[in-house]
């Protein structure tokens, strides 16, 4: 996974800059996105990975599924991806797309895993503290995980605020056992 | 029925609740990728930092060695087989520590210092990081005061000062791990700690020197730090960086203190392991670039520190404090140019050679002392072996030289002979047993009678014998010359003139 990420990171990168220059970021991540659903799926990846294939009947074979969603940009992205064999990668690809377009955008993906469903007052209290500490726009996603017994667990990109009360047993587990 | 453990009392638990920090704070997370042969890589953990602490599920730890873009490469710090992919992994913001303190002494721990001798856990609140930047200039005062090994051959000519790094290197089977338990022995009643580090050997060699150093009476001063042949190489070479730790303790209270790494050979391997499979790029003999660095940064520690260092680490104020280093090579086939060896060679103040044949033809310890040396050493030997041995070396030497040559030749002229016969004698005095150190008292005695010929009256295979019964000659009737020479250590024309009668009173007298 974590060599697939350095590979998908320069077409990423490329499809950004592309999108930005076209002021299209919402229309490249609908188009990527799309493409990278197909490409994950069983079927498709084995005529992706299919060595009887040439790179542009592999190519057309997800253009042609994608249909009117894509431009003609997007069908050029999906060929150089078919020709470097790299289609399979369009998961990665998208991950660090939206990665990159949340920079941009200063915003953040935060999931909110709680023992009990938020009320709306809560989750808006907790988007603006989260919004002060990590100072960039905050895109709410709430869970519910009984086990938690009580508090939240909150998790923003590889950062996590543990408030839960099974975290706090842990730790007083590990504590008296120690 | 279910026992109750010695910490499940209510006051522990209860002193363990006050002190539990139950503030939820922000954590760094990451994800499994792969984990095989003990190394985890982790995507994520955006914020870590290299050698931090990482904590996967189930309570094992992880050491962060390698920060790449996309992801980090870890060791696991003991079993990682419940380590799965997809699993999470969280920094702790802490790096590697190990206990240490006077509670850790005559106890036997892992590289984390786990205690793993059954005899309960350590009652200690001190911890130390694994690794720390050796004191620098400022901090540091000369070598100038002896640290015995009890071995005649080595205390004469090759002798170690308190804070001095002597290597000790050979081939298998030279008595060099035999030399290093030998010398924390020695140290019994001397106020030196000893911490002895077990690198990669067997489990069954580990507990014969814990019985044997119980035996001698030498587990009250001695911390065993164990990383056994069959620990996870992450533990072989975290164990001399432990152990450096808990004798820094001693160090920074202004004591002295010994530290043997047995042997730094198989850490070197341990962590040539670790590199190839973090798929750092291989060197010389397949050793990472770092191999250096790995054995100078952990040499460097062991060190002689003045009182202003002391005191401004611990407050004790007028002491010096120091860490000797006694770290083991093993070589293959008596090469010494191969790339550990060099290096740690270079890395030393000094080294002792220990050689098969030597060994094999009955010479014990079997050092060669032609190219045994000590750089620092001659400033802390003690003035009565300093001045008898001098000529020691230089007869040795000597004799070596003309025992070649005299081979060949068939008749040799008396001062020749005479070179020779000593020569002989004394290569037979510097014989000495396992598990038999010496005083400075009894060393400067079988070294007086050497030097000022009461031996070439002696046949050669009776010096043995002869040295023996002089000691306990001299420990019972001039104990007192005797205890003069252990306390102060100086020679003057009256020790001189006590020592001479002793030796002509005993040729006089005694039988051997």
């Amino acid at each position: 996974m974590a060599e697939l990420t350095t590979l998908a990171r320069p077409y990423a990168k490329a499809a950004f800059a592309e999108a930005l220059e076209q002021n299209a970021l919402v229309q490249w991540s609908d188009m990527l996105s799309i493409a990278a659903q197909f490409a994950a799926d069983d079927g498709l990846e084995k005529v992706l990975l299919h060595p009887g294939l040439t790179a542009e009947q592999q190519a057309t074979a997800l253009t042609d599924l994608c249909g009117d969603k894509l431009n003609q940009a997007g069908k050029n992205f999906l060929m150089i991806l078919s020709e470097n064999k790299r289609l399979t990668l369009l998961p990665q690809i998208v991950e660090a797309f939206e990665e990159l377009k949340a920079a941009q955008e200063h915003a953040i993906d935060v999931t909110v895993v709680s023992a009990f469903e938020l009320t709306d007052a809560q989750q808006e209290t907790l988007s603006q503290a989260l919004k002060n500490k990590l100072q960039c726009d905050v895109r709410l996603t709430g869970e519910v995980d009984q086990t938690l017994v009580g508090g939240v667990i909150i998790r923003a990109g590889d950062l996590v605020i543990d408030g839960s009360v099974r975290g706090k047993l842990a730790k007083l587990a590990e504590a008296m056992n120690s | 029925m279910q026992q109750l453990n010695p910490s499940e009392i209510s006051e522990i638990i209860k002193k363990r609740i006050d002190n539990l920090d139950v503030t939820s704070q922000a954590q760094n997370e990451g994800t499994v990728v792969s984990v095989f042969d003990g190394i985890v890589r982790i995507h994520g953990l955006a914020d870590v930092m290299y050698g931090e602490m990482i904590e996967f599920e189930g309570g094992v730890y992880g050491l962060a060695l390698n920060l790449e873009r996309d992801s980090v490469g870890a060791v696991v710090l003991g079993d990682y087989k419940n380590i799965a992919e997809g699993q999470t992994a969280k920094c702790t913001g802490r790096i590697l520590e190990v206990p240490t303190g006077e509670a850790m002494l005559g106890r036997v721990v892992d590289a984390l210092g786990n205690p793993i001798d059954g005899k309960g856990p350590i009652e200690t609140t001190t911890k130390a990081p694994v690794e720390r930047v050796a004191p620098g200039v400022i901090s540091r005062q000369g070598v100038d005061q002896p640290l015995e090994t009890g071995y005649k051959s080595v205390d004469s000519m090759v002798p170690v000062g308190r804070g001095q790094r002597e290597l000790i290197i050979g081939d298998r089977q030279t008595g060099k791990s035999a030399m290093a338990i030998d010398a924390i022995i020695n140290q019994k009643g001397t106020g030196v700690k000893c911490v002895y580090v077990a690198i990669g050997q067997k489990q069954s060699s580990i507990a014969n020197v814990v019985r044997k150093l119980e035996e001698h009476g030498a587990m009250e001063h001695t911390i065993i730090v164990a990383a056994g042949a069959s620990d996870p190489a992450s533990m072989l070479y975290l164990a001399p960086y432990s152990g450096c730790a808990m004798g820094e303790y001693f160090l920074d209270k202004g004591e002295d203190a010994l530290i043997v790494y047995d042997d730094l050979t198989k850490q070197a391997w341990a962590y040539r392991q670790i590199s190839l499979l973090l798929k750092r790029p291989p060197g010389r003999e397949a050793y990472p670039g770092d191999v250096f660095y790995l054995h100078s940064r952990l040499l460097e520690r062991a060190c002689r520190v003045n009182p202003d260092y002391v005191k401004n680490v611990s407050g004790v104020e007028g002491q010096t404090g120091s860490l000797t280093a006694l770290p083991i090579i093993e070589t293959q086939g008596g090469d010494v140019s191969a790339f550990v060896p060099t290096n740690v060679i270079s890395i030393t103040d000094g080294q002792i050679f220990l050689e098969t044949g030597l060994f094999n033809s009955g010479i014990r310890p079997a050092m060669n002392a032609g190219v045994s040396v000590s750089r620092v050493g001659g400033a802390a030997q003690t003035k009565i072996i300093k001045k008898l041995g001098g000529g020691i070396r230089l007869a040795l030497a000597q004799y070596r030289e003309l025992a070649a040559f005299a081979q060949f030749a068939s008749d040799l002229d008396d001062a020749t002979r005479a070179q020779l016969e000593f020569g002989q004698r004394v290569t037979e005095l510097m014989k000495q047993k396992q598990y038999a150190p010496m005083s400075t008292g009894e060393m400067g005695l079988s070294i007086f009678a050497a030097t000022e010929g009461f031996l070439d009256d002696v046949e050669v295979n009776k010096i043995g014998d002869f040295e023996a019964a002089l000691i306990s000659y001299a420990n019972s009737e001039f104990a007192d010359l005797m205890a003069q020479i252990n306390v102060k250590g100086d020679y003057s024309k009256d020790i001189a003139a006590g020592l001479k009668e002793l030796v002509e009173k005993f040729k006089a007298t005694q039988a051997w």
